[in-house]
């Protein structure tokens, strides 16, 4: 299935996915909440052949945190995007519908503090053992500077210093 | 080794002499036999990621040709043409078919030192010598092309720091004679030697569905049957030019998975034949700039270990907001507990070694010690230590420019 025959599909069936293909054999959803997000995954699975889970990727949308899932039908990548508060991180694993992706949800826990429900009990990843709980690096106001190797405690200054980026 | 229900429970790593780098795995035995594995990795996270948040693009590209020692070459590859494709730059053709030659003969040094390995993992160490030797010869070219062995700093945005003058293309010439020879070899020795088969065929199985499931790539989902070389799915750079003759086995198994590499590396010897014979003529390179307009892209190249995959978002700044790097290792160990269960106990480390597992560990500073304590060397003065190395092996680097960046 080409690029414009996914996106075809895709907003045929979901119009607020808004599905564009900013460059050839890509394809882009727009982000979306977690329900509307399993049912456009889901889709792309059991009817558009994106059997393929590649990875995904965490960004810092400011108040939000970004989850864009990479699936590809063994040639197009399709990027299915949910978007989700930080204040209330919650979102369900898709381990059922992408074995593969086990590891880079479990990703999602540790960097972003994402809230995976009904995700297989297993070992944490990446971060050591001891690593202090509720500290995620890779949401923008966690700045490693301020990270104690020795204690293994995040000590910010008094008003919570600066974010790193 | 600890007892539960009658079962044992044999841990391996994260340091364990059968492991080339740190990982663990809790291996509950039922006799020899494997009944479940459990994989656990992240021991080399190195953080990498934010790192390149807070560093402009050009810093990062060091940062990501560190991801991997092995593979550097095929990071900064897809990272470059994040960059470019952003920007808008068009790479001139010649530095596409530096870019090719270095990364085929990446490929050839990795899969060279993957067969050293694994033919060391079943107790044939004769030709770990043998290819490790032969793996020398690339190493050399390499090195001779960008001044290092690993990590040859041969990508910048917008084409290549190092041209290729005619002695060199003449002197890569007569090492591909020499190497497609060897390699002939060890494909007979593939086909014929009974010790070999013995050992490799029949273990670590993952057909064509399980490939699928777990979403395996490279040589592991090549030697399943299934054809996701990037650069015959979505030919990029020199390879929208010369086609690759894709290599693919049935086997499902260690063994197929061999057969995929020693073929894999007579392509890669032909095809850098070709790009010698046909390298154009031009600059190597196209000016960029420091600024990446603002948006966000997916690049996929082929690195020896398989599809490597870089996502980069920008807001227009000279830092990248958010870089992902899903480096082909990370697809190929959804699969690994699968592929050891219900094999033997014996078989365990060529079953891990077959997926060609790397885990990246190489650092930036180097700090030497000796009796009369450590000391940190500057780059200078490192570069004059990694000079003189090569100067006493008959390779002379000084000649190699740096190339300089303006400030400001």
């Amino acid at each position: 299935m080409t690029e414009q025959e996914t996106i075809n599909r895709l907003n045929a069936q979901f119009p607020f996915a808004r599905a564009v293909s900013p460059r050839r054999m890509r394809v882009f959803t727009d982000f979306m909440p977690p329900r509307q997000f399993e049912a456009v995954l889901r889709f792309a699975r059991d009817e558009l052949g994106y059997g393929k889970g590649e990875h995904i990727v965490g960004t810092d949308e400011g108040e939000d945190l970004g989850f864009s899932y990479i699936v590809s039908n063994g040639e197009t990548l399709l990027v299915i995007r949910e978007k989700v508060p930080k204040a209330d991180p919650r979102v369900r694993s898709q381990y059922a519908l992408y074995p593969s992706l086990l590891m880079h949800e479990r990703e999602l826990v540790d960097l972003f503090g994402a809230d995976m429900r009904e995700l297989p009990p297993g070992p944490s990843y990446p971060l050591p053992d001891g690593w202090p709980k509720g500290e995620y690096p890779l949401r923008k106001e966690w700045n490693p500077a301020y990270f104690n190797k020795n204690t293994m405690r995040y000590e910010p200054p008094e008003g919570g210093g600066e974010a790193k980026t | 080794m600890s007892e539960r229900d009658g079962k044992f429970v044999l841990p391996i790593g994260p340091q364990h002499p059968s492991l080339k780098e740190p990982c663990s795995f809790k291996i509950t035995l039922d006799g020899e036999v494997v009944e479940k594995a459990v994989v656990e990795i992240g021991y080399n996270h190195r953080g990498l990621e934010k790192a390149c948040e807070s560093r402009t693009f050009v810093q990062d590209l060091y940062i990501i040709e560190r991801v991997c020692g092995i593979c550097s070459h095929a990071h900064t590859s897809a990272f470059c043409r994040c960059v470019e494709e952003m920007c808008g730059l068009l790479v001139p053709r010649r530095a596409e078919y530096i870019r090719g030659i270095v990364g085929e003969l990446e490929r050839l040094h990795s899969h060279l030192l993957w067969l050293g390995v694994a033919a060391h993992e079943i107790g044939f160490d004769t030709l770990f010598m043998y290819t490790w030797r032969d793996r020398e010869r690339v190493l050399d070219m390499l090195a001779a092309i960008g001044g290092n062995r690993i990590n040859y700093g041969v990508n910048t945005f917008g084409g290549v720091r190092r041209d290729l003058e005619p002695e060199l293309i003449a002197e890569i010439g007569r090492v591909m004679d020499a190497l497609e020879e060897k390699l002939k070899y060890y494909f007979e020795l593939a086909l014929v030697e009974p010790a070999l088969i013995g050992r490799l065929s029949g273990i670590g199985i993952l057909r064509p569905e399980d490939v699928r499931r777990f979403s395996a790539v490279g040589p592991v989902a090549r030697a399943a049957g299934i054809m996701d070389d990037t650069r015959i799915i979505e030919p990029y750079g020199v390879f929208r030019e010369i086609a690759v003759n894709g290599v693919t086995d049935d086997h499902c198994d260690v063994y197929g998975r061999t057969i995929v590499r020693v073929k894999e590396m007579l392509e890669s010897v032909r095809l850098i034949r070709v790009m010698l014979r046909e390298l154009p003529d031009g600059p190597i390179s196209v000016k960029a700039p420091r600024r990446v307009p603002a948006g966000e892209i997916l690049i996929r190249v082929e690195a020896p270990r398989g599809e490597d995959i870089h996502y980069v978002r920008s807001t227009g700044g000279d830092m990248p907001d958010r870089v992902r790097v899903r480096a082909p290792t990370e697809a190929n160990w959804h699969g690994m507990s699968y592929m050891l269960e219900g094999f033997h106990l014996a078989d365990v480390p060529i079953i891990i070694a077959a997926i060609d597992p790397c885990y990246s560990c190489t650092d930036r500073a180097v700090r030497l010690t000796d009796a009369g304590g450590s000391s940190l060397h500057a780059w200078e003065e490192l570069r004059r230590l990694g000079i003189e190395r090569y100067q006493s092996l008959g390779i002379d680097p000084s000649g190699i420019r740096l190339r300089e960046f303006p400030r400001g």
